[in-house]
């Protein structure tokens, strides 16, 4: 099987990219050398096995792992040694497979979780003093847009699975203006809930962020998504046009066998 | 647990946001959920109004504004203690050294005024800056070398108070002189100047908690501590930061008993650790971190103080007043397990 060579995105600026990217848990190797570019409006698959090093690769381009080696370039800028709260500060947004949301705190509170409203007054704002009225009021509203019907005041633990997923993946989308990584945003969520996370995304595409999408639902990635790429035992395995993928082809990149399919092309 | 409940189906939208919940049942999950916190401290302030009755039958000397003013005296130095204590434990850490530190604060402020002779701020900026440095030390050892709190402090426990039994040499250091024992023995108009100091210990610690960014990234992290990392949060500074407010407020405890006791020595206040953590938990903050108040922790130490005096009005034996608190913290923890079990089944 070889892999299958990028699309030509020449003229076009990546607003993500890694460059040879490696890195290993003691002695387990989680990704080596993949390279991989998101570009502006585009929605991308990445799409793999358990184990594949999807989620190693998303922490690494977010700044909460730091690869062994290899580059990550930001808007064409190497951008290696940056924290999270570094790349979310370049509009780096992400969503973690159920670790995005603390518990213990209120819908609001998670929506703002390190980006709180303060007073404009000075010297509230060295006191770090919370504008909570108009934190409640952001908050409401967006949950309103995106038709939410949750309190915004409601603690997360009281909330049910579903509607914990899409507010996480409501925070992302809310504050991703640039770029937004999704680890299996409809992992948790019943069909309504996912083709409205799937409308989200091609709506922030159509905005003009770059979206990383995260999923093993087949279908979802061949409905949403312009082009995927496929990682199996930490390489990268495939880079294709969503128009030109069948869902085989994939489901055989994945795997690294030409497993038959039963049934038709749909879920894996 | 993923099936919505009718009312949170999206495809009735409201006019009004927070309406969601019109049912009956709507409105009485949501009154459950924005009073989950202010409802647990509400059940023990219940719980204190019925001690103090209690104590009011049996005698009558028991709620006379003197009494509860030496109940408030009683509780300020604990009650100090424990409010740094809540800090760290919401931010899922502890801190064992807390009593120590009193002893620490009050030997060092004893060796400066004292032996030294300086003045009265200097001793007192010394026994803070002492406590609020071996808060920073726990909090650093946590953060950088990932020792976990509970051995930190616990190595700092006994540091600390090796340190005060040094430079006190075993001995009482006494004789600080009615200036600086005005801290501990001051009242106006009876209300005690050391519960004075607690109030406005324990109302910084409230509006740090409850009102700035800081107090949010201090439940975060307690919360869950990778989700508040993902975010950008750094939650081993943010560990460091409640270990040098319980440092501090270990340091003000231990002013307060060594003006109270007009001496320094590495055991005044050493044993206070467990009133303290018992306040703290009876006042419903969670061990586990991302809940608590110090509002909860103010009446669970106020319930311990009013115990222990009005077991002492009734002359009842000393030894008693240890297993009715150790009771109590097991009746607060049932309760805390019943109201939980029941909050769920209404949920």
């Amino acid at each position: 099987m070889t892999p299958v060579s990028p699309p030509n995105e020449t003229g076009r600026q990546s607003v993500l990219e890694a460059r040879g990217i490696s890195m290993s848990y003691g002695a387990v190797r989680a990704l080596s050398n993949v390279d991989l570019s998101l570009y502006p409006g585009e929605v991308l698959g990445l799409v793999g096995d358990n184990g594949a090093g999807k989620t190693t690769l998303v922490k690494c381009l977010s700044g909460v792992h730091r690869p062994d080696s290899g580059e990550i370039l930001v808007d064409g800028t190497v951008r290696d040694s940056l924290n999270a709260e570094q790349m979310r500060s370049l509009g780096v947004e992400t969503v973690y497979q159920n670790l995005s949301l603390v518990d213990t705190l209120d819908v609001m509170q998670n929506f703002f979780l390190n980006r709180e409203l303060l007073y404009r007054n000075p010297v509230a704002r060295a006191l770090g003093l919370l504008n909570k009225r108009q934190m409640y009021r952001a908050t409401t509203e967006r949950l309103r847009e995106l038709e939410l019907a949750v309190e915004a005041r409601r603690s997360i633990a009281a909330v049910s699975g579903g509607q914990r997923q899409m507010i996480a993946v409501a925070r992302a989308i809310s504050w991703g203006n640039h770029i937004v990584m999704l680890d299996e945003p409809a992992a948790a969520l019943g069909v309504r809930q996912s083709l409205q996370v799937l409308t989200f995304i091609r709506s922030m595409a159509e905005r003009g962020v770059a979206v990383l999408f995260i999923s093993h639902n087949m279908q979802h990635v061949l409905q949403v998504t312009d082009r995927i790429v496929v990682l199996r035992r930490g390489e990268k395995v495939g880079d294709l046009k969503t128009a030109d993928a069948s869902a085989q082809q994939i489901v055989t990149l994945i795997t690294g066998s030409d497993l038959v399919v039963a049934g038709k092309d749909t879920k894996v | 647990m993923e099936d919505e409940s009718p009312q949170t189906t999206p495809d009735a939208p409201q006019e009004e946001t927070g309406s969601a919940a019109s049912t009956a049942q709507g409105v009485i999950r949501r009154a459950l959920d924005r009073a989950s916190g202010s409802y647990r401290a509400f059940g023990t302030l219940i719980a204190l109004g019925l001690i103090w009755l209690f104590f009011s039958l049996k005698s009558e000397y028991f709620f006379t504004t003197e009494n509860i003013f030496n109940i408030f005296l009683q509780a300020s130095n604990i009650g100090i203690i424990a409010a740094g204590l809540t800090v760290v434990l919401i931010a899922a850490e502890i801190d064992l050294s807390i009593g120590s530190l009193q002893a620490l604060s009050g030997s060092v402020a004893a060796v400066v005024i004292i032996q030294h002779g300086q003045p009265i701020w200097l001793g007192i900026l010394a026994g803070l800056g002492a406590t609020v440095f071996a808060g920073f030390i726990s909090g650093i050892l946590t953060w950088k070398l990932k020792i976990v709190s509970f051995i930190s402090t616990l190595a700092m426990l006994g540091i600390a108070q090796g340190v005060a039994f040094l430079l006190t040499n075993g001995t009482a250091i006494a004789g600080f002189g009615d200036t600086y024992g005005l801290i501990g023995t001051y009242s106006f108009r009876g209300f005690p100047a050391a519960a004075m100091i607690a109030i406005v210990v324990f109302v910084a610690i409230h509006l740090l908690l409850t009102q700035t960014k800081l107090g949010l990234q201090i439940f975060a992290v307690g919360g869950n501590s990778e989700a508040a990392e993902f975010a950008g949060i750094k939650a081993g500074r943010v560990k460091l930061v409640t270990l040098i407010i319980s440092g501090l407020t270990g340091g003000i405890g231990g002013l307060i008993l060594s003006s109270r006791l007009d001496a320094g020595n590495g055991l005044f206040g050493a044993n206070d650790l467990l009133a303290a953590v018992a306040g703290v938990v009876i006042g419903g903050t969670s061990l586990f971190g991302g809940v608590g108040s110090v509002v909860g922790t103010a009446i669970g130490v106020v319930m311990i103080a009013s115990i222990n005096d009005g077991l002492i009005l009734l002359n009842i034996p000393d030894f008693w007043q240890q297993i009715v608190i150790g009771c109590i913290i097991i009746a607060a923890m049932a309760v805390d397990r019943l109201t939980k079990a029941a909050r769920l089944s209404i949920l």
